[in-house]
Order: C-alpha cells, then structure tokens, then sequence
C-alpha cells in the first residue's frame, strides 16, 4: 500500500505543477477572461481519483501557491480550493461512475461553488470583481473537462 | 468513453470533514492575519522566492522569442532604426538644452518659497515580466524587488508618463497597479490653469475618468494633465493623460470626463521606479513596513475622496518631512 502511494505522489505533482504555470501564461486580453483554472481541475481530479495520496493537502498547498503567484490575500484561493476538492471527495464515487456529460455538469457546479467563494473573498477583502467575466471561466473549465481527464488518465495510466 | 479507475473506493470518509475543517480554518486564519494585521509580509515573502523559478520559467520562452527576432533583423532595419534614434536623439537634446535652463530657474523659484516638493531624482529601470497575473484587475509584474530597494507605494513611470504604482514588493520581483484599475486614484492638475482633481481608473486598459469635475469647470477637450504632487506619492509635474472628452448636462452637477493615459499602459516593456528627493516621501514608505491595504493614491483635502477608494493613509498629512535615512532600515 505504501509503495503504491509513493509511485503516484509524483505525477501528481508533476501535472499541478504544470498547471500551476498554465494559470499565469500570458494570453491575448481577447481571451484572458475564458482561460479556466487549469490547476483546479487538476485537484479536482486527483480527488476524485485518488483522494488518498494527495487529498485536501494537495488542495491546500496547490491553493496556497495560487495566492503566492497571483498575489491575492494568502488563504483565499487555499480556502475555495480545500472547501469544493472535500465535496468533490465526497461526491467522488458517484462521479466515476457518471458519463462524461453529467461530471462535465458537476465539474461545473463545482468550479461554479469554487469561483462564488472566490468572489465572496474578493468582495470581504475590499477589491471586488464584479465583471460578468469571471464566471466565464468556470464554463470554458467545464468544457475542457473530458480532455483534462483523458489526459491525466494517461500519465497515471498503468 | 472516458471513464475513472475505481482504484481507490475505501477513502477516509470519517476523516474527510474533520481535514476540510481543520484546512479551511487554516486559510481563515491565514486570511485574518495577512489582511488584518499585515505581519505575514516575511512569509509571503519566502514563498514568493519559490514562485520565482516558475514566473521565469513561464517569462522566459517569450522573452527568448522577443531576443531571437531582435538578433535576426537585417541590415536594413537596423539603419532605419538608428536613422530614426539619431533623428529623435537630436530633438531630445534641444529640448533638454531648455529644460536644464528651465529646472534650475524652478529650483530658484521653488527655494525662493521654501518648497520641498521637488522632481523624483533617482531611477530605476525595470522590465515587465511576461506573465499574467489576474484577468480582472490591471496588475503586472516586473522584475525588481525588495532587494533592489522598491517599496510599496513607489510611483512607477514608463517612457510616456505615470504607469502606476507599486502594490507588493517580493524579494525579487514586485507587483505593479496601473493608474487604469478600477481601484487606483491619482491626484492630478490640468496643466493649462493649475485645476487640481483625482484621475480614477476604470479598470479598462487606456481609459481614465475624472468624477469629481463640475460642470462650471474650466476643462477642455486635449488638455494635458500632470501629477500633482498631492498626497506625496507621485513626483510633480509627471504627465499623466490627455483629456479625451468632455460632457457637461446641465441636469447634473458634474461633468462626465474621459481622459486618455498618456503611458503605453498595455505596450510598455520597461519600466521606472522613481524615488522622490529625501525629506518628501512618503510616510510609510520603508519596505515591509508599509501599512498600504488597498494601492490607492490618498486624495487630498483639496479634492473630494473616493469612496471605495478609502485609504491608511487618508489623515496623514499628504507630504510628511521625514529625517534623511529615517525610511531606510
């Protein structure tokens, strides 16, 4: 068991990693507001697959890195992060089993939940972003969904 | 058919709420401490030395790129490019042989009414780093830090005029606020006749406002508006924008004006920190120990505040003499 969770604690960090880079790459202004929150859906996954290895610390520290590198209040990101990976650990048995269309939809609620925390932090902390633009990004995240899942379906693939 | 592997169905349901109350009491706290008392500035700042490599990282391919195509120019560009250098050189000279007449005659003037406020005096420059920090809020990144001696609330210049002005300071890199987010305000001067007003951001790119104009003022299409100096955050006389349009109903006690910044807010690559001369910065200016929640420029008591805009530093005196040294640690 142990050896088990050693061998996939390093894709897992790998691939957050890389997202982690995704949510700072710059893009045209054109189509800043669609990019979804690469790093989110990774936790997402990793929760629903394997909430064991990495589980609510992942969501925690990839949460925490996320405040570091857009400089926003240290615990903002964490606490939206760790709050909808727990429900998404929750719902993860259900969701398995799901056809690729209803998780799409879930996956949507969830960063829909993840983004209204953010939003509410925002406004408690004296900067709000009211821009309709920012609950774009939970629908461009939920469309890529499928193609996050393939993907990281493959690297942790044995 | 995409589906998951049901490699793990024996999860520690029990231990799932107590972990997720334990972590989000963890990032209250850490939110109450950063933003309520403001003394996670050590911590923020080693974690943010680890976030370096991956800003680089993700900087680099576009600033290789940017390297690659300025090597492979040819000959032709090149003396195009020199011609038109040479050409805008000389301009600048004669304008300068004025301006040194110019800066000593102020400087008389200014010492004639015993007044301080003077021009920034030292410089550094400093590149933006091509990485993208919020889609919403008008931020950017540049390359220079706490080491290099910028502090928070430092006025940020660019070839054109007033950028903005720092908002964090990392060891290695700080964040810069552009004078267009929706939340910065800076006090300006028409520098046609001297009207002092508060240039508000809009949160779009290349767009600033003016609320607090009345629709009796003396304000005209074209006019250039400069810094004003008030609430000692920025340098005098910096240009700032040109005013773009004018709208005055006579229904309403304000008028509606539209100014353009005159800085390349979306094109600029480098930047420049200006400090102000000793004995005119501004209070709190010491790295790390800046009490500045929200970058927002303090109106002073000439110009009414902005609501939103609410500043720690809005009761201070705007330009508060400090000791020579007594800023640096």
């Amino acid at each position: 068991m142990m050896r088990d969770e050693r061998i996939s604690r390093l894709p897992m960090a790998l691939s957050a990693l890389v997202a982690l880079t995704f949510a700072i790459v710059p893009l045209p202004s054109v189509l800043d507001a669609f990019r979804p929150d690469f790093l989110v859906l990774v936790v997402f996954y990793w929760s629903i697959q394997s909430p064991r290895t990495g589980g609510l610390t992942l969501a925690f520290v990839a949460g925490l890195a996320l405040d570091v590198i857009k400089g926003v209040v240290l615990g903002q990101h964490a606490l939206a992060l760790t709050l909808m990976a727990a429900w998404a650990t929750q719902l993860r048995l259900r969701i398995r089993v799901f056809s690729i269309l209803s998780q799409s939809l879930t996956i949507f609620a969830l960063l829909t939940g993840y983004q209204f925390i953010l939003f509410w932090i925002d406004g408690a902390t004296g900067n709000p972003v009211t821009y309709f633009g920012r609950w774009l990004a939970p629908v461009t995240g939920a469309l890529i969904w499928p193609l996050v899942v393939s993907g990281l379906g493959r690297i942790h693939g044995k | 058919m995409v589906a998951f592997r049901s490699s793990d169905t024996s999860g520690r349901s029990s231990g799932l709420l107590a972990r997720c109350i334990l972590f989000s009491l963890l990032a209250l706290g850490l939110m109450i401490l950063d933003k309520r008392y403001e003394n996670l500035g050590h911590i923020r700042r080693m974690l943010s030395v680890i976030a370096y490599p991956i800003e680089v990282a993700v900087a680099s391919p576009f600033q290789g790129w940017a390297w690659l195509r300025e090597s492979v120019t040819t000959r032709e560009t090149l003396r195009a490019d020199k011609l038109k250098l040479e050409d805008e050189l000389r301009a600048a000279r004669i304008r300068l042989q004025r301006l040194d007449a110019l800066e000593a005659e102020t400087r008389r003037l200014r010492a004639l009414r015993d007044n301080t406020v003077g021009v920034g005096s030292r410089f550094l420059v400093g590149n933006i780093m091509d990485v993208d920090l919020d889609a919403f809020r008008a931020r950017v990144l540049v390359d220079k830090g706490a080491r290099d001696g910028v502090y928070v609330g430092q006025a940020v210049l660019d070839a054109g005029g007033v950028f903005g002005q720092v908002s964090r300071v990392d060891q290695l890199t700080s964040e810069v606020i552009l004078i267009s987010d929706a939340t910065h305000a800076i006090p300006v001067q028409d520098n046609r006749n001297g009207l002092r007003t508060v240039a508000v951001g809009t949160g779009e790119v290349g767009h600033l406002k003016l609320p607090y104009i009345s629709t009796a003022a003396d304000i005209l299409k074209g006019d250039l508006l400069v810094t004003s100096g008030l609430g000692g955050r920025f340098p005098v006389g910096y240009p700032v924008g040109t005013v773009q349009s004018v709208k005055r109903d006579p229904a309403q006690s304000l008028a509606e004006v539209e100014v353009t910044p005159a800085a390349a807010l979306d094109r600029s690559r480098e930047l420049m920190f200006v400090w102000l001369p000793t004995g005119t910065q501004a209070p709190g200016a010491a790295p790390g120990s800046a009490p500045v929640a929200a970058p927002t420029t303090a109106p002073t008591a000439a110009v009414p505040t902005a609501a939103p805009a609410a500043h720690p530093d809005a009761n201070k005196p705007p330009v508060a003499p400090t000791p020579p040294g007594a800023t640096k640690k």
